[in-house]
């Protein structure tokens, strides 16, 4: 969702990284044969197998794999891991070209929203079977899930999560005499108003202002938590539900009120994500719809009775949602060893191994992970955790493009309803521009 | 006599090159053709290479743009489809308009910068040489560097660039640069004129050290002021660096990218699209490399044409 500009400006470096892959899955390939000796029969898909999985992870997202990589390779002698950590947005380039040149991974951590692309033009392979067998199928993460799925077949399946909360400030909270974390739009701006009136440079709310992907990642959940999405209808006959969408009208109404209210600092106008959070930390924001990934700075450098994080609130109550985004693991087409591969998913999604993803930084895709001894031990993942099961993704081949690039449709209409106060303006621009990409992806 | 002299001499010259083109292309002798292909050996690696990283790159880009290629799936053959949609694609346009109008605002003010530090640094007065150093310093750091370190000072409230403007008077300590499309430009042009100069004045500056000292000496003696010495002996004989210099400079303009990327990100909107970003962005964001290839293909052209006319601009005296 977050665009890694260090990642994406060498092309030089992505196409170094490819080659070096390359070279190394040919390495690989190589090496997969074991001594004899070591040799066993493989029992069923993803049982017992042997040989080296090439594994594929994105680099913003590395803390996982680089911990768990190194303790599969130590506890199966059998089959081995060789991560490849792919660099910021060239992530989709570099799988594209490798699968093109019949090189594809064994396994790899695809950022979620991109799976539909490649699931879609048979790039993938078809998991459905070993998916429904998994025992815990149903407390997977629903969004993850569902953006690895072609009509009832499954791709992909969920690795790990990255979701948005809200965070606020209890002890100005406190201070402004509101009793708990807004429930409703209404809330939050009430709330918003009553911070910033505390003065002392209190601002109710800050965000990403200049960051398509940020307000994609935080405001699209509230409008999910009201009970709608912005993109309607399956892959190939696509539909925009913006201009009469009411749960947007009143979010994007919202925050032009607090725009315009001074409710929020000025220097939103100009945070596109690479500072992003870092106001909240200096402890005179009172909520900040964000990242659950900021719990790491917030643990170092704020005392805990002025931070903690809450789903992000719904129109008109409910239990709120969050953006189902983070990673699915994907076995391409061509892999050379997907029943290492699938072994290696199943032991990921072991409890044993999702109950170490908050320690490092990222959340499980289990919600039966969440136990009494989780929640006590990972109380802010916890919240996150908790809200898995209503979190939602926006299901189209034209994420990017919709939400996330220059100038994007969303960031436009974003821009000219909270910043000019054009609010019926930037609905019908917004359904228009949204309509004609979609249309430009589905053709 | 003379007259028949003179044709003799052009007609033994016209002979003689005819003769040598012959001599050139078929090698007569054992030894010629031991040399000739000698020569070949020596300049394959060379050929190869171009074929193989220039050349057939460029034509598997062309061969690209005539096809509906998709990121990842099957594609087809769709003529100059790419091409006639260019021609309807607003941002598209906007981002060629946007980055010839950058590349007009940076060119001269890289070029008179360079000059004037070059000027100032060629003598051998106190200090020059750590001045060279600390003007050419911004290049070695590097664009992608300064503009994630422009990115963090042009912030409102707290950036160095707002607060010092603010300190003087001239602007608030809550510009926000970034969501004004004239104010990032400017923010921008200042600096890559400031990381260019300093690369336009290494340039010309050992063009000027080729310039011998004797012409100067002449001018003095003739009674030449510092103006009438610059425009009749210092920039007639820098030619050749200025064309270089305008080159580099109008083609790296052309080719902008990370600055843009990391300073505004095309925005606010689409107004500060680059040439090269929307390239970027049609083949990683939109995913669509055939479209991305007709774009690149453009933009080869549009480089191609306008090195041909400076080269022929900055040439046609230098006989």
């Amino acid at each position: 969702m977050k665009r890694n500009k260090w990642g994406v400006l060498s092309v030089a470096t992505a196409a170094a990284a490819l080659m070096a892959s390359t070279a190394a899955g040919a390495s690989l390939a190589g090496a997969s044969v074991l001594p004899a000796r070591h040799a066993r029969p493989a029992k069923a898909f993803g049982v017992n197998a042997t040989g080296t999985v090439t594994f594929w992870a994105r680099a913003a997202t590395k803390a996982v794999p680089d911990a768990l990589v190194k303790e599969f390779n130590a506890t199966h002698p059998h089959l081995k891991i060789v991560l490849h950590l792919t660099q910021g947005n060239e992530a989709t380039s570099e799988l594209a070209t490798a699968i093109r040149a019949g090189t594809a991974p064994d396994l790899v951590g695809l950022n979620d929203i991109n799976v539909p692309a490649f699931a879609k033009e048979g790039a993938l392979l078809n998991i459905t079977k070993y998916v429904n067998a998994l025992p815990y199928k149903s407390s997977l993460s629903p969004g993850h899930l569902k953006l690895a799925t072609i009509g009832k077949q499954y791709y992909g399946v969920p690795y790990l999560a990255d979701l948005s909360v809200l965070w606020y400030n209890p002890k100005l909270f406190k201070q402004a005499g509101i009793s708990g974390p807004p429930k409703t739009f209404a809330a939050m701006l009430q709330d918003a108003k009553k911070i910033t009136a505390l003065g002392h440079g209190d601002y109710g709310l800050s965000f990403a202002g200049d960051c398509q992907g940020c307000l994609g990642f935080t405001m699209l959940p509230s409008i999910w938590a009201s009970g709608q999405h912005l993109v309607n209808g399956p892959l190939g006959k696509q539909t925009a539900n913006i201009a009469h969408n009411a749960p947007l009208k009143a979010l994007l109404g919202d925050y032009h009120q607090i725009w315009a209210g001074k409710m929020a600092p000025h220097a939103d106008l100009a945070q596109n994500g690479s500072t992003w959070g870092d106001d909240f930390a200096k402890g005179n924001i009172g909520m900040l719809p964000g990242d659950y990934g900021f719990v790491t700075t917030y643990l170092k450098s704020m005392p805990k009775s002025e931070f903690a994080d809450a789903p992000l609130p719904g129109e008109n109550g409910g239990p709120g949602s969050t953006f189902d985004g983070g990673d699915d693991f994907v076995i391409p087409a061509g892999a050379s060893n997907p029943s290492g591969a699938w072994e290696v998913v199943q032991w990921f999604l072991a409890k044993s191994q999702q109950e170490q993803y908050p320690a490092l930084g990222d959340t499980p895709v289990r919600g039966d992970i969440l136990t009494p001894s989780f929640l006590a031990k990972y109380p802010y993942d916890a919240v996150a955790l908790r809200t898995l099961k209503y979190g939602s993704v926006e299901y189209t081949l034209a994420y990017n493009e919709l939400f996330n690039a220059p100038g994007s449709p969303w960031y436009k209409m974003f821009s000219e309803a909270v910043y000019d106060g054009n609010l019926s303006g930037a609905l019908s621009s917004g359904q228009a521009s949204f309509e004609s990409t979609l249309a430009s992806a589905d053709s | 006599m003379a007259g028949g002299a003179i044709a003799g001499t052009e007609a033994r010259r016209h002979h003689g090159v005819a003769g040598e083109r012959v001599l050139r292309r078929v090698p007569r002798t054992r030894r010629e053709r031991l040399e000739a292909r000698a020569g070949w050996t020596l300049v394959s690696p060379a050929i190869v290479m171009v074929a193989v990283f220039i050349l057939f790159p460029l034509g598997f880009c062309v061969y690209i743009s005539l096809t509906n290629w998709p990121l990842i799936g099957p594609y087809h053959f769709i003529g100059f489809a790419n091409y006639t949609a260019l021609a309807h694609n607003s941002v598209f346009l906007q981002s060629i308009v946007f980055t010839l109008e950058y590349t007009a605002i940076v060119t001269v003010p890289i070029l008179v910068f360079g000059y004037l530090l070059a000027v100032f640094v060629r003598s051998n007065r106190p200090g020059a040489s750590i001045f060279r150093t600390c003007v050419f310093l911004p290049y070695i750091v590097g664009l992608t560097t300064l503009s994630f370190l422009a990115e963090v000072e042009l912030q409102p409230g707290y950036g160095t660039v707002n607060v010092v403007l603010s300190k003087l008077h001239l602007a608030s300590i809550n510009t926000v640069w970034v969501q004004n499309a004239n104010l990032a430009l400017v923010a921008i042009c200042v600096l890559v004129v400031w990381l260019a100069s300093g690369f336009t004045m290494m340039l010309l500056l050992a063009g000027m050290q080729g310039i011998p000292e004797q012409l100067y000496e002449s001018a003095d003696v003739d009674g030449a002021t510092w103006w009438e010495k610059e425009r009749m002996v210092t920039i007639p004989l820098l030619r050749r660096s200025i064309a270089l210099s305008l080159i580099i400079s109008v083609v790296g303009s052309i080719l902008a990218f990370n600055q843009f990327y990391i300073i505004t990100d095309g925005g606010p909107g689409t107004s500060t699209v680059s040439l090269v970003m929307e390239i970027y962005e049609t083949f990683n964001t939109a995913m669509h490399v055939g479209a991305a290839s007709a774009m690149a293909v453009v933009l080869i052209i549009v480089v191609g044409l306008i090195t041909f006319v400076q080269f022929r601009i900055l040439r046609a005296d230098d006989v």
